[in-house]
Protein backbone atom coordinates (compact mmCIF):
# COMPACT_ATOMS: atom_id res chain seq x y z
CA UNK A 1 0.00 0.00 0.00
CA UNK A 2 1.23 3.66 -1.01
CA UNK A 3 2.00 6.01 2.25
CA UNK A 4 -0.57 8.41 2.82
CA UNK A 5 0.60 11.64 1.46
CA UNK A 6 -1.48 15.08 2.99
CA UNK A 7 -0.88 17.04 -0.55
CA UNK A 8 -3.26 14.06 -2.23
CA UNK A 9 -6.13 13.53 0.21
CA UNK A 10 -8.35 12.64 -2.25
CA UNK A 11 -6.36 9.50 -3.43
CA UNK A 12 -7.99 6.84 -1.86
CA UNK A 13 -5.98 4.58 -2.39
CA UNK A 14 -3.72 4.77 0.31
CA UNK A 15 -5.82 4.68 3.38
CA UNK A 16 -5.72 1.65 5.33
CA UNK A 17 -9.57 0.14 3.54
CA UNK A 18 -9.87 -2.19 7.19
CA UNK A 19 -8.11 -1.52 10.52
CA UNK A 20 -7.63 -4.36 13.16
CA UNK A 21 -10.05 -3.05 16.36
CA UNK A 22 -8.05 -0.79 19.16
CA UNK A 23 -5.95 -2.72 21.66
CA UNK A 24 -6.57 -6.59 19.70
CA UNK A 25 -3.87 -8.86 18.70
CA UNK A 26 -2.79 -9.58 15.02
CA UNK A 27 -4.15 -13.06 14.77
CA UNK A 28 -5.71 -15.19 16.84
CA UNK A 29 -3.93 -17.01 19.88
CA UNK A 30 -2.25 -20.17 18.95
CA UNK A 31 -3.47 -23.17 19.94
CA UNK A 32 0.50 -24.76 20.58
CA UNK A 33 -1.25 -27.58 22.97
CA UNK A 34 -2.70 -29.42 20.19
CA UNK A 35 0.88 -30.83 18.63
CA UNK A 36 2.80 -33.93 20.29
CA UNK A 37 6.12 -32.09 21.66
CA UNK A 38 4.65 -28.70 22.63
CA UNK A 39 2.49 -29.70 25.74
CA UNK A 40 5.62 -28.94 28.03
CA UNK A 41 3.98 -26.34 30.17
CA UNK A 42 0.94 -29.16 31.14
CA UNK A 43 1.94 -30.61 34.47
CA UNK A 44 1.54 -34.38 33.09
CA UNK A 45 4.36 -37.32 33.23
CA UNK A 46 5.80 -37.36 29.71
CA UNK A 47 4.20 -40.79 28.90
CA UNK A 48 0.41 -39.16 29.44
CA UNK A 49 0.94 -36.12 27.72
CA UNK A 50 2.01 -38.15 24.59
CA UNK A 51 -0.59 -40.90 24.29
CA UNK A 52 -3.10 -37.67 25.00
CA UNK A 53 -1.25 -35.60 21.90
CA UNK A 54 -1.89 -39.01 19.75
CA UNK A 55 -5.25 -39.74 20.43
CA UNK A 56 -6.19 -36.29 19.76
CA UNK A 57 -4.40 -36.18 15.94
CA UNK A 58 -5.64 -39.05 15.68
CA UNK A 59 -9.19 -37.56 16.09
CA UNK A 60 -8.22 -34.75 14.15
CA UNK A 61 -6.79 -37.22 11.17
CA UNK A 62 -10.32 -38.83 11.08
CA UNK A 63 -12.39 -36.01 10.82
CA UNK A 64 -11.48 -34.03 7.84
CA UNK A 65 -14.42 -32.01 5.87
CA UNK A 66 -13.26 -30.95 2.64
CA UNK A 67 -14.85 -27.36 1.57
CA UNK A 68 -17.04 -27.67 -1.61
CA UNK A 69 -14.59 -24.75 -3.36
CA UNK A 70 -13.83 -25.52 -7.00
CA UNK A 71 -11.11 -23.14 -8.19
CA UNK A 72 -9.46 -24.81 -11.61
CA UNK A 73 -9.68 -27.55 -13.83
CA UNK A 74 -9.29 -30.09 -11.06
CA UNK A 75 -12.45 -29.63 -9.93
CA UNK A 76 -13.79 -31.99 -12.09
CA UNK A 77 -11.82 -34.63 -10.24
CA UNK A 78 -13.43 -34.09 -7.32
CA UNK A 79 -17.22 -35.07 -8.54
CA UNK A 80 -16.03 -38.50 -9.45
CA UNK A 81 -14.12 -38.84 -6.44
CA UNK A 82 -16.86 -37.80 -3.81
CA UNK A 83 -19.34 -40.16 -5.43
CA UNK A 84 -20.00 -43.81 -6.18
CA UNK A 85 -16.70 -44.37 -8.29
CA UNK A 86 -14.33 -43.03 -6.19
CA UNK A 87 -16.38 -42.62 -2.82
CA UNK A 88 -13.76 -40.57 -0.86
CA UNK A 89 -16.27 -40.94 1.95
CA UNK A 90 -15.31 -44.43 2.10
CA UNK A 91 -12.36 -43.10 4.13
CA UNK A 92 -14.23 -41.00 6.45
CA UNK A 93 -13.65 -37.66 4.21
CA UNK A 94 -17.41 -36.09 3.92
CA UNK A 95 -17.44 -32.51 2.27
CA UNK A 96 -18.33 -29.18 3.64
CA UNK A 97 -20.37 -26.92 2.51
CA UNK A 98 -19.13 -23.11 4.09
CA UNK A 99 -15.39 -22.60 4.80
CA UNK A 100 -16.51 -22.21 8.84
CA UNK A 101 -17.50 -25.99 9.08
CA UNK A 102 -14.80 -27.24 7.10
CA UNK A 103 -10.96 -28.12 8.04
CA UNK A 104 -9.53 -29.37 4.55
CA UNK A 105 -9.00 -26.72 1.51
CA UNK A 106 -8.53 -28.22 -1.87
CA UNK A 107 -6.76 -26.30 -4.30
CA UNK A 108 -8.29 -27.71 -7.45
CA UNK A 109 -5.51 -26.32 -9.97
CA UNK A 110 -5.32 -22.56 -11.12
CA UNK A 111 -5.71 -19.79 -8.96
CA UNK A 112 -6.57 -16.29 -10.56
CA UNK A 113 -5.40 -13.31 -8.52
CA UNK A 114 -9.28 -12.39 -8.44
CA UNK A 115 -10.02 -16.10 -7.06
CA UNK A 116 -6.96 -15.85 -5.04
CA UNK A 117 -8.74 -13.40 -3.06
CA UNK A 118 -11.86 -15.31 -2.49
CA UNK A 119 -9.57 -18.11 -1.12
CA UNK A 120 -7.80 -16.45 1.23
CA UNK A 121 -10.81 -15.03 2.63
CA UNK A 122 -12.29 -18.38 2.65
CA UNK A 123 -9.13 -19.78 4.09
CA UNK A 124 -9.15 -17.20 7.14
CA UNK A 125 -13.18 -18.42 7.99
CA UNK A 126 -12.07 -21.76 8.27
CA UNK A 127 -11.40 -22.93 11.90
CA UNK A 128 -7.59 -24.11 13.29
CA UNK A 129 -6.66 -26.70 12.83
CA UNK A 130 -7.09 -26.65 8.92
CA UNK A 131 -5.17 -27.99 6.14
CA UNK A 132 -4.43 -27.56 2.61
CA UNK A 133 -4.02 -29.40 -0.01
CA UNK A 134 -2.30 -28.40 -3.69
CA UNK A 135 -3.90 -30.02 -6.48
CA UNK A 136 -2.27 -30.34 -10.51
CA UNK A 137 0.83 -28.53 -11.59
CA UNK A 138 -0.29 -24.70 -11.24
CA UNK A 139 -0.33 -24.09 -7.71
CA UNK A 140 3.02 -25.89 -7.58
CA UNK A 141 4.81 -23.67 -10.43
CA UNK A 142 2.17 -22.57 -12.55
CA UNK A 143 2.01 -25.34 -15.01
CA UNK A 144 0.46 -24.47 -18.32
CA UNK A 145 -0.36 -21.22 -17.20
CA UNK A 146 3.22 -20.04 -16.33
CA UNK A 147 2.82 -17.61 -18.58
CA UNK A 148 -0.38 -15.99 -17.93
CA UNK A 149 -0.72 -12.67 -16.24
CA UNK A 150 -3.24 -13.24 -14.28
CA UNK A 151 -2.76 -16.32 -12.80
CA UNK A 152 -0.11 -16.80 -9.48
CA UNK A 153 2.31 -19.65 -10.09
CA UNK A 154 3.95 -20.49 -6.60
CA UNK A 155 0.71 -20.92 -3.88
CA UNK A 156 2.66 -21.53 -1.59
CA UNK A 157 4.02 -17.68 -0.83
CA UNK A 158 0.35 -17.23 -0.07
CA UNK A 159 -1.41 -19.96 1.97
CA UNK A 160 0.26 -22.81 3.58
CA UNK A 161 0.35 -25.97 2.01
CA UNK A 162 0.59 -29.23 3.75
CA UNK A 163 0.55 -31.79 0.42
CA UNK A 164 1.21 -31.26 -3.10
CA UNK A 165 -0.29 -33.44 -5.71
CA UNK A 166 1.33 -33.31 -8.72
CA UNK A 167 -0.03 -33.64 -12.13
CA UNK A 168 -2.40 -32.46 -14.70
CA UNK A 169 -4.76 -33.30 -14.19
CA UNK A 170 -3.70 -36.05 -11.38
CA UNK A 171 -6.57 -38.63 -11.74
CA UNK A 172 -8.37 -39.57 -8.30
CA UNK A 173 -6.31 -41.89 -7.21
CA UNK A 174 -3.86 -39.28 -6.97
CA UNK A 175 -5.63 -37.20 -5.16
CA UNK A 176 -6.78 -40.33 -2.40
CA UNK A 177 -2.98 -41.12 -1.92
CA UNK A 178 -2.49 -37.32 -0.97
CA UNK A 179 -5.42 -37.83 1.66
CA UNK A 180 -3.39 -40.65 2.64
CA UNK A 181 0.09 -38.82 3.14
CA UNK A 182 -2.23 -35.68 4.64
CA UNK A 183 -3.47 -38.49 7.18
CA UNK A 184 -0.31 -39.72 8.58
CA UNK A 185 1.05 -36.00 8.87
CA UNK A 186 -1.47 -35.03 10.85
CA UNK A 187 -1.40 -38.24 12.77
CA UNK A 188 2.17 -37.79 13.31
CA UNK A 189 1.46 -34.07 14.34
CA UNK A 190 3.51 -32.94 11.42
CA UNK A 191 0.95 -31.34 9.26
CA UNK A 192 1.23 -27.56 10.90
CA UNK A 193 0.86 -25.76 7.76
CA UNK A 194 -2.09 -23.14 9.36
CA UNK A 195 0.13 -23.30 12.37
CA UNK A 196 3.47 -21.74 9.86
CA UNK A 197 0.69 -19.21 8.61
CA UNK A 198 -0.11 -17.44 11.84
CA UNK A 199 3.17 -17.69 12.82
CA UNK A 200 4.39 -15.67 9.31
CA UNK A 201 1.48 -13.81 9.04
CA UNK A 202 2.99 -10.70 8.09
CA UNK A 203 5.23 -12.19 5.13
CA UNK A 204 2.31 -14.00 3.78
CA UNK A 205 0.36 -10.72 3.91
CA UNK A 206 3.11 -9.28 2.04
CA UNK A 207 3.49 -11.64 -0.78
CA UNK A 208 -0.80 -11.49 -0.65
CA UNK A 209 -0.80 -7.54 -1.13
CA UNK A 210 1.87 -7.48 -3.74
CA UNK A 211 -0.41 -9.38 -6.38
CA UNK A 212 -3.80 -8.37 -4.87
CA UNK A 213 -3.46 -4.69 -5.44
CA UNK A 214 -6.84 -3.54 -4.55
CA UNK A 215 -6.37 -5.18 -1.34
CA UNK A 216 -9.46 -4.87 1.17
CA UNK A 217 -8.73 -7.84 3.29
CA UNK A 218 -7.80 -6.82 6.96
CA UNK A 219 -3.99 -7.10 8.17
CA UNK A 220 -5.15 -9.02 10.87
CA UNK A 221 -6.24 -13.13 10.54
CA UNK A 222 -9.71 -13.45 10.98
CA UNK B 1 -41.71 -11.04 -40.00
CA UNK B 2 -43.24 -9.44 -43.06
CA UNK B 3 -41.44 -7.15 -44.81
CA UNK B 4 -44.04 -4.75 -47.22
CA UNK B 5 -41.81 -4.79 -50.27
CA UNK B 6 -40.02 -8.43 -49.79
CA UNK B 7 -42.72 -10.80 -48.78
CA UNK B 8 -42.03 -13.18 -45.54
CA UNK B 9 -38.37 -14.33 -44.37
CA UNK B 10 -39.61 -17.31 -43.21
CA UNK B 11 -40.47 -18.13 -46.87
CA UNK B 12 -37.52 -17.84 -48.56
CA UNK B 13 -35.35 -20.92 -49.50
CA UNK B 14 -32.11 -19.68 -48.26
CA UNK B 15 -32.71 -16.74 -45.82
CA UNK B 16 -29.17 -15.83 -45.69
CA UNK B 17 -29.05 -14.46 -49.36
CA UNK B 18 -32.64 -13.11 -48.67
CA UNK B 19 -31.55 -11.20 -46.00
CA UNK B 20 -28.21 -9.86 -47.39
CA UNK B 21 -29.82 -8.94 -50.20
CA UNK B 22 -32.38 -7.16 -47.95
CA UNK B 23 -29.54 -5.26 -45.94
CA UNK B 24 -27.69 -4.22 -49.55
CA UNK B 25 -31.32 -2.99 -50.79
CA UNK B 26 -31.94 -0.65 -47.41
CA UNK B 27 -28.62 0.50 -46.28
CA UNK B 28 -25.46 0.00 -48.66
CA UNK B 29 -23.50 -2.63 -50.43
CA UNK B 30 -21.46 -4.33 -47.68
CA UNK B 31 -19.33 -6.88 -48.78
CA UNK B 32 -20.45 -9.76 -47.75
CA UNK B 33 -19.34 -13.73 -47.12
CA UNK B 34 -21.28 -16.97 -46.85
CA UNK B 35 -19.46 -18.99 -44.57
CA UNK B 36 -21.80 -21.78 -44.47
CA UNK B 37 -25.12 -22.31 -45.15
CA UNK B 38 -26.19 -20.67 -41.53
CA UNK B 39 -23.73 -18.12 -40.88
CA UNK B 40 -23.04 -15.11 -43.18
CA UNK B 41 -20.19 -12.04 -42.56
CA UNK B 42 -20.86 -8.81 -43.43
CA UNK B 43 -18.22 -5.98 -42.86
CA UNK B 44 -19.99 -2.83 -41.94
CA UNK B 45 -18.75 1.19 -41.67
CA UNK B 46 -18.76 1.87 -38.76
CA UNK B 47 -21.93 4.72 -39.12
CA UNK B 48 -23.82 2.00 -40.55
CA UNK B 49 -23.46 -0.46 -37.75
CA UNK B 50 -26.49 1.44 -34.86
CA UNK B 51 -28.76 1.64 -37.83
CA UNK B 52 -28.51 -2.09 -39.34
CA UNK B 53 -28.45 -3.60 -35.82
CA UNK B 54 -31.79 -1.53 -34.87
CA UNK B 55 -33.13 -3.07 -37.69
CA UNK B 56 -32.27 -6.21 -37.27
CA UNK B 57 -33.53 -6.35 -33.85
CA UNK B 58 -36.80 -5.12 -34.38
CA UNK B 59 -37.84 -5.82 -37.93
CA UNK B 60 -36.12 -9.29 -38.57
CA UNK B 61 -36.37 -12.53 -36.88
CA UNK B 62 -32.53 -11.53 -35.91
CA UNK B 63 -33.90 -10.52 -32.62
CA UNK B 64 -30.57 -12.89 -30.66
CA UNK B 65 -27.37 -11.20 -29.59
CA UNK B 66 -25.07 -14.21 -29.29
CA UNK B 67 -22.04 -12.43 -29.24
CA UNK B 68 -19.92 -9.65 -28.87
CA UNK B 69 -15.98 -9.45 -29.08
CA UNK B 70 -13.14 -7.63 -30.55
CA UNK B 71 -10.10 -8.25 -32.60
CA UNK B 72 -7.16 -6.55 -32.28
CA UNK B 73 -5.68 -5.53 -35.73
CA UNK B 74 -2.59 -4.17 -34.58
CA UNK B 75 -0.24 -3.71 -37.92
CA UNK B 76 -3.45 -1.77 -39.41
CA UNK B 77 -4.04 0.31 -36.53
CA UNK B 78 -7.80 -1.11 -36.40
CA UNK B 79 -9.73 -2.66 -33.42
CA UNK B 80 -12.80 -4.79 -34.69
CA UNK B 81 -16.03 -5.39 -33.24
CA UNK B 82 -17.69 -8.29 -33.87
CA UNK B 83 -21.72 -8.59 -33.48
CA UNK B 84 -23.28 -12.20 -34.10
CA UNK B 85 -26.89 -11.92 -34.42
CA UNK B 86 -29.07 -14.80 -34.75
CA UNK B 87 -32.19 -16.21 -35.65
CA UNK B 88 -33.26 -18.45 -33.69
CA UNK B 89 -36.66 -19.64 -35.58
CA UNK B 90 -34.35 -20.40 -38.32
CA UNK B 91 -31.57 -21.16 -37.22
CA UNK B 92 -29.24 -18.61 -39.02
CA UNK B 93 -26.36 -16.13 -38.40
CA UNK B 94 -25.44 -12.90 -39.17
CA UNK B 95 -21.60 -11.95 -38.34
CA UNK B 96 -21.23 -8.34 -38.39
CA UNK B 97 -17.94 -6.38 -38.26
CA UNK B 98 -16.90 -3.21 -38.42
CA UNK B 99 -13.12 -2.01 -37.87
CA UNK B 100 -12.75 1.18 -35.16
CA UNK B 101 -9.78 3.52 -35.09
CA UNK B 102 -7.53 1.89 -32.89
CA UNK B 103 -6.36 5.25 -31.55
CA UNK B 104 -9.90 6.29 -30.49
CA UNK B 105 -11.19 3.00 -29.36
CA UNK B 106 -14.67 4.14 -29.20
CA UNK B 107 -17.78 2.55 -30.11
CA UNK B 108 -21.82 3.13 -29.29
CA UNK B 109 -23.41 0.63 -27.05
CA UNK B 110 -25.60 -1.49 -28.36
CA UNK B 111 -27.27 -2.22 -24.80
CA UNK B 112 -30.73 -0.23 -25.48
CA UNK B 113 -31.20 -3.33 -27.93
CA UNK B 114 -29.73 -6.00 -26.18
CA UNK B 115 -29.67 -5.75 -22.08
CA UNK B 116 -27.02 -8.65 -22.00
CA UNK B 117 -24.59 -6.45 -24.20
CA UNK B 118 -23.96 -5.25 -21.19
CA UNK B 119 -21.84 -7.49 -19.92
CA UNK B 120 -20.10 -8.00 -23.43
CA UNK B 121 -19.48 -4.22 -23.16
CA UNK B 122 -17.55 -4.20 -19.68
CA UNK B 123 -15.58 -7.20 -20.55
CA UNK B 124 -14.50 -5.60 -24.15
CA UNK B 125 -13.95 -2.43 -22.10
CA UNK B 126 -11.57 -4.14 -19.92
CA UNK B 127 -9.61 -6.56 -22.04
CA UNK B 128 -9.49 -4.23 -25.00
CA UNK B 129 -9.73 -0.56 -23.41
CA UNK B 130 -12.55 0.36 -26.14
CA UNK B 131 -14.71 2.68 -24.12
CA UNK B 132 -18.74 2.59 -24.99
CA UNK B 133 -20.14 5.48 -23.78
CA UNK B 134 -23.13 5.19 -21.82
CA UNK B 135 -23.29 1.53 -21.40
CA UNK B 136 -23.61 0.63 -17.74
CA UNK B 137 -20.84 -0.65 -15.47
CA UNK B 138 -17.71 0.72 -17.86
CA UNK B 139 -14.35 1.30 -16.25
CA UNK B 140 -16.05 -1.21 -13.45
CA UNK B 141 -13.64 -4.54 -12.42
CA UNK B 142 -14.95 -7.77 -14.16
CA UNK B 143 -11.93 -10.26 -13.93
CA UNK B 144 -9.08 -8.08 -13.32
CA UNK B 145 -9.57 -6.70 -10.29
CA UNK B 146 -6.92 -3.71 -9.30
CA UNK B 147 -5.88 -3.87 -12.91
CA UNK B 148 -2.67 -1.26 -13.48
CA UNK B 149 -1.67 -1.90 -16.99
CA UNK B 150 -2.72 -1.64 -20.72
CA UNK B 151 -5.54 -4.04 -21.02
CA UNK B 152 -3.96 -7.40 -21.49
CA UNK B 153 -5.85 -8.40 -25.03
CA UNK B 154 -4.30 -5.62 -26.90
CA UNK B 155 -1.76 -7.12 -28.63
CA UNK B 156 1.50 -4.47 -27.72
CA UNK B 157 0.63 -6.08 -24.37
CA UNK B 158 4.15 -8.04 -23.56
CA UNK B 159 2.12 -10.36 -21.65
CA UNK B 160 5.61 -12.82 -20.60
CA UNK B 161 7.61 -9.79 -19.39
CA UNK B 162 4.50 -8.54 -17.28
CA UNK B 163 4.04 -12.40 -16.12
CA UNK B 164 8.02 -12.34 -14.61
CA UNK B 165 7.58 -8.62 -13.32
CA UNK B 166 4.22 -9.62 -11.24
CA UNK B 167 4.10 -13.39 -10.38
CA UNK B 168 7.64 -14.99 -9.19
CA UNK B 169 8.47 -18.34 -9.77
CA UNK B 170 9.71 -21.25 -8.17
CA UNK B 171 13.49 -21.38 -7.19
CA UNK B 172 14.75 -24.31 -9.87
CA UNK B 173 11.60 -24.10 -11.57
CA UNK B 174 12.45 -21.35 -13.91
CA UNK B 175 11.93 -23.03 -17.26
CA UNK B 176 8.85 -24.59 -18.64
CA UNK B 177 10.77 -27.54 -20.75
CA UNK B 178 10.76 -30.46 -18.67
CA UNK B 179 13.76 -31.83 -20.51
CA UNK B 180 15.99 -29.47 -18.97
CA UNK B 181 14.95 -31.16 -15.17
CA UNK B 182 14.87 -34.63 -16.78
CA UNK B 183 18.24 -34.04 -18.30
CA UNK B 184 20.05 -32.57 -15.46
CA UNK B 185 18.95 -35.14 -13.64
CA UNK B 186 19.26 -38.28 -15.24
CA UNK B 187 22.32 -37.10 -17.81
CA UNK B 188 22.13 -35.18 -21.32
CA UNK B 189 20.06 -37.72 -22.63
CA UNK B 190 18.45 -39.72 -19.82
CA UNK B 191 15.20 -38.89 -20.91
CA UNK B 192 15.61 -40.71 -24.31
CA UNK B 193 16.35 -44.33 -22.57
Amino acid sequence: MKKFDPDRPWDLTTLPTTMAPQGSRPHAPVEDQCFLGAEADIKQPPKLQEAVATIKNWFRASSLNVLAFGTGCGAIELRPLSTSRFDMSRFGIPGAPTPRQSNVFIISGYLSVKTLTRVIRCYEQMPDPKWVVALGSCTINGGMYWDSYNTIKVLDLYLPVDVYVSGCMPRPEALIAGFQYLMDDVKKGKANGWHHYLENLEWYRENQKQVITDWDLPNYNW
Amino acid sequence: MFDINHGNLDDSPDVGQEIVRRIHDRFGDFPARFQKADLVRLDVPQKDIIPVLSWLRTETPFVQLTHLTAVDWLEDGQFELMYLVTAPDLMVSLHLCVRLDRAKAEAESVFNLWLQAETYEQEINEMFGIHFPGSPRQGVPFILEGWRDMPPMRRDFDTVAYCDRTHPVRPGREHQDSRVYVGRKFGEKGYLK
